[in-house]
């Protein structure tokens, strides 16, 4: 068979396969798909228009890439910020010594951090710079993720550490700050760049936001530097409070310049997750209803309220973790494959997946969604004291230190399948893993083997441990036909054996080079509390639960057990 | 059965210390079939039992890494040795295989003689020992020269092949083409081969065109990193990122320890890197291939005599001229005298032209910092310093492990470097 390609297509291979060439056959007729316009064939004059749309084209082209410096080609790996100040609100606070500073002085040490850079630490307490320059350097001899801290390192650090003492809601110190700040881009050369870091409690928030704004300092001016507020979670209380919230920082920034923080997107497995769905190919075909049985998300912490019985009381596990963590873990397994890898194409998908779990009606509550909270027990040999017992913690507190739910997701991908998500204090021990449990074979060939092979199983470790394991029958060596489920495991530890950064130090990183990947966007907090809200609310309207209903140092309340049992299913062991 | 094996488990009783590398096994076979039997015996091995602070029955070291192997081409023995003591340095990220490959006695009968380590690291106090093997294989007469039938057979399957050829390798020979078809990567330095580098320059970047999938790494190249990311960000800044596509004059000065500065005295090869990324970035293309500035003038007296006591003046360096969008660019590497390491780069000067502006970029390097300044028309536009310690080989070699992938960047800097000295010596 004799082909040839039809002169002057742009799709010669289309051609050759659909044409054949024979001496009598017909010229192309005018509307033939096939038939190249004037403007395809290369050696036609081309009409004014074309030349135009293509003149218009080659300008659109060179716009885009008037702002890209093609010798950041392949530097990703080695960007080092913008020269920047560093206002870190709640300087004295727990967060900011546990995981704050220990961060900037991991980034310092391994000279990820400009040379043009300083910390001002704003917080109410009296301190010298030397005296609170000391109260951090012996915070990460605690903190520190690599020890010993190097003297020599911190001192080039703490030597750009000034703090300034100040009410949030004094309107002085915020003047008394701008002009200290206007002083240290003088002197260091940052060029306007301030990231204020709010490490404070979460209703001291919007004080300093608004005050930010009264004396400009949110102000982007051209040539002035950048201007980046990074808010910590709990981002709001509720839906209600968090639109206010929303409302009140987009009063003064703009959403390009808020990053919020839920630090479970900066862990290393968690990143992991993209990289494992969409960078590999093999995954994504049967990552979806037809192949998957369902998922189950756990967040297990061995610890107690660790002395935040205050914060606890408010708070309980379905506004600490099931808003933030558990429904970010969610998105990330069950979104769609972004078309880029830019912050506001991820966010896309990922709100949208939250936007398909379809808000719980108070029957679904009292079927699907189970509470619990820890009675006295033993944890790690040692006897604890159960949640009420815990010091500023109400004798007769109803908060709930555990929660289980069971989730759908309305969509075309996830129709059908469950998603169980769990999450509770003083469980046997810590680990958070994202389990995908496959379907069962359609038939079973190997019903005489003595164990019975179960469907295949993906578990996706994110602490500790971190790695991935996937579980698969195999034929036990022997005459006969025994089957037996084997695993193939990967760890991070044997793997790359390097160590993975903390997430804050991913996430403080990321916030100085302008990009917000990791953190989330507004319409995404106010969908998250959109699911959390109805089930909070329905509780209230319940008779009082049956507290304590787990052991401390157990797998949680018999429900959970049965709320999986119920649909012929079991909670993974872990 | 491994009869002609001699060695077995060593240190188990012996508590590993999270993070330091302990030898759990060391043995010496003469064959290279010996060798892969005496591989497997380490992990089928069922004493090999480690005992762990705390606890009674100890922990049975089992698992082998599963990162990649590495072929080291060692020459000379202390070659070999110093490799061996950065393998061992890496701690966290040792290969899982590691075969060091020695010739000796080149002109006598076919020989082979293996010393097989196994060294295990505790990631964790409370995580398994994992572990690597290093092999010195030494290899005499015929066999020697055969490498890739050496380095074939101890291969782990399925797991990237990195050679690392330090020192002056033998790049067009067959013995190293054959060695490079079943490899992934390569890592070299090249700036410490002889002389100026440039022709091993050559043959490197012609490994592009023989190997489709090689990914190679060349130290100097990955150790200017800090160089690259000083010079980009100049032009993160929107005022002065229109002025990338005017570029007029690329300068580098480099240190040397020649008197004469002649060219071919001092290894070339990383100033010659930084013109090849910036070309390469660029889009630029070579119009003029480097070469020598032209004969140096040595003050002299009016009567045309040297003067006396006067030392001479050191070689202009070279020169050559690039091409771009917007015009021509002039390239010009000169050497210093300077009491660093000869080759080392110590000043890069960029000069660009637009619409009647000026606009100058000065990166110094001094002990652990790189500094850039720039002017536009005469008036200071940015000021930056850059931290950017001096990376030993334990961190780079540590770098380029755990690199996989074919590197656009290094590729395109390599073979643009390559292509400006084509033709011109």
């Amino acid at each position: 068979m004799s082909t040839r390609r039809v002169a002057g297509t742009t799709s010669g291979r289309r051609a050759t396969s659909t044409r054949r060439a024979t001496p009598n056959a017909q010229p192309p007729t005018a509307h033939d798909p096939l038939t190249p316009t004037a403007s395809q064939r290369k050696d036609a004059a081309r009409t004014m228009r074309d030349l135009r749309l293509a003149a218009e084209a080659r300008r659109r082209a060179s716009a885009s890439r008037r702002h890209e410096n093609p010798l950041r080609e392949g530097l990703r790996l080695e960007r080092v910020p913008d020269g920047a100040v560093f206002v870190l609100f709640g300087a004295t606070g727990d967060l900011a010594h546990r995981k704050v500073v220990p961060a900037l002085y991991q980034l310092w040490r391994t000279h990820l951090l400009p040379h043009e850079f300083a910390v001002v630490a704003v917080g109410r307490r009296p301190y010298a710079d030397d005296s609170f320059r000391k109260e951090l350097r012996a915070s990460l001899d605690h903190f520190s993720r690599v020890l010993p801290v190097d003297d020599e390192t911190w001192d080039e650090l703490a030597s750009r550490i000034l703090y300034h003492r100040g009410d949030f809601a004094d309107p002085s110190m915020y003047e008394a700050l701008a002009d200290r700040v206007d002083k240290l881009d003088r002197d260091l050369g940052t060029r306007g760049n301030r990231l204020f870091y709010l490490a404070t409690q979460p209703s001291a928030f919007a004080e300093i936001i608004a005050q930010l704004g009264r004396v400009g300092m949110d102000h982007e001016r051209h040539g002035g530097g950048w201007r980046r507020v990074v808010i910590e979670k709990p981002f709001g209380r509720d839906l209600e409070s968090a639109v206010r919230l929303n409302r009140e920082v987009g009063k003064v920034f703009r959403e390009t310049q808020v990053y919020r923080i839920d630090h479970y997107l900066g862990k290393e497995t968690v990143r992991n997750l993209l990289v494992f769905r969409f960078g590999n190919g093999i995954f994504e075909p049967i990552w979806n209803r037809r192949h998957i049985d369902h998922v189950q998300i756990t967040v297990a912490e061995s610890i107690g309220i660790e002395g935040r019985g205050t914060f606890y009381e408010e708070t309980g596990a379905s506004r600490d973790f099931l808003q933030n963590h558990l429904l970010q873990l969610l998105s990330l397994v069950a979104m769609e494959p972004p078309t880029t890898f830019d912050a506001d194409a991820l966010r896309d998908e990922k709100v949208k997946i939250i936007r398909a779990v379809p808000p719980l009606t108070p029957e679904q509550i009292r079927q699907d969604v189970v509470r619990g909270q820890y009675g006295s027990g033993w944890a790690g040999a040692q006897p604890v004291p159960g949640y009420r017992d815990e010091p500023h913690v109400d004798p007769a507190s109803e908060t709930e230190t555990f929660i289980a739910a069971r989730l759908q997701i309305d969509d075309w991908r996830w129709s059908g399948v469950p998603f169980y998500l769990r999450m509770g204090k003083r469980l046997p021990k810590r680990a958070t893993e994202i389990a995908i449990q496959f379907k069962d074979v359609p038939h079973q060939l190997f019903r005489d083997s003595a164990t019975e092979p179960e469907p295949n199983l993906l578990a996706m470790r994110i602490q500790p441990d971190e790695g991935i394991m996937l579980r698969f029958g195999a034929k036990v060596p022997g005459l006969g036909i025994d089957v037996r489920n084997v695993t193939m495991d990967f760890t991070y530890g044997s793997a790359f054996q390097t160590d993975s950064p903390d997430a804050y130090e991913t996430l403080i990183l990321d916030a100085l080079l302008g990009d917000a990947s990791l953190f989330t966007r507004a319409d995404e907090v106010e969908q998250a509390w959109s699911i959390v809200d109805p089930i909070i609310d329905a509780w209230a309207h319940m008779p009082a639960p049956d507290f304590p209903n787990y052991e401390a140092g157990t797998w949680g309340p018999e429900a959970a057990d049965d709320l999986v049992a119920r649909d012929g299913r079991r909670w993974r062991r872990i | 059965m491994a009869a002609s094996a001699t060695g077995g488990p060593l240190n188990v009783g012996q508590p590993a210390r999270p993070g330091e590398p302990t030898l759990r096994w060391t043995s010496h076979v003469t064959a290279l079939e010996d060798v892969e039997r005496e591989l497997a015996r380490i992990w089928a091995e069922p004493d090999l039992m480690v005992a762990v602070d705390g606890e009674t029955s100890g922990r049975h070291v089992a698992a082998r890494t599963s990162v990649m192997n590495l072929v080291v081409i060692a020459r000379q023995p202390e070659v070999g040795e110093h490799a061996a003591g950065i393998i061992s340095r890496l701690t966290g990220r040792l290969p899982s295989r590691t075969l060091i490959v020695q010739a000796a006695d080149p002109d006598g009968p076919s020989w082979c003689d293996a010393r097989i380590q196994a060294l295990c690291v505790l990631p964790r106090r409370d995580a398994p020992e994992t572990c690597s093997e290093l092999i010195f294989l030494t290899s005499g007469g015929e066999a020697g020269r055969h490498l890739s039938a050496l380095v074939s057979p101890l291969l782990i399957h399925d797991l990237p092949v990195t050679v690392w050829w330090p020192g002056e390798p033998q790049l067009q020979g067959i013995p190293a083409l054959e060695l490079l078809e079943s490899a992934d990567r390569m890592i070299v330095d090249g700036s410490r081969w002889g002389g100026d580098g440039l022709a091993r320059l050559r043959q490197l970047a012609g490994l592009y065109q023989l190997f489709d999938r090689l990914s190679i790494r060349d130290f100097a190249l990955v150790r200017q990193s800090r160089w690259r990311e000083a010079i980009a960000t100049v032009f993160d800044l929107p005022d002065l990122l229109p002025f990338l596509g005017y570029l007029r004059r690329i300068s580098v000065a480099y240190a040397t320890h020649d008197a004469t500065g002649n060219p071919g005295t001092t290894n070339v090869v990383k100033p010659l890197y930084h013109v090849g990324w910036l070309a390469s970035r660029l889009g630029l293309h070579v119009l003029s291939p480097m070469q020598p500035a032209g004969p140096t003038t040595r003050p002299r007296t009016r009567r045309g005599h040297a003067l006396p006591g006067e030392p001479p003046p050191l070689h202009r360096g070279l020169k050559g001229r690039l091409k771009g969008h917007s015009g021509e660019v002039a390239v010009i590497i000169r050497p210093v005298p300077s009491p660093l390491p000869a080759g080392t780069t110590v000043r890069v000067e960029l000069l660009a032209e637009r619409r009647g502006s000026e606009l100058r970029i000065d990166i110094t390097a001094q002990a652990d910092d790189v500094h850039v300044h720039t002017w536009i028309d005469g008036v200071q536009a940015m000021d930056r310093t850059f931290r950017a310690p001096r990376r030993n080989d334990v961190d780079l070699l540590g770098e380029a492990l755990e690199f996989g992938g074919r590197d656009r960047l290094s590729m395109e800097a390599i073979t643009m470097a390559a292509s400006m000295v084509e033709t011109a010596r």
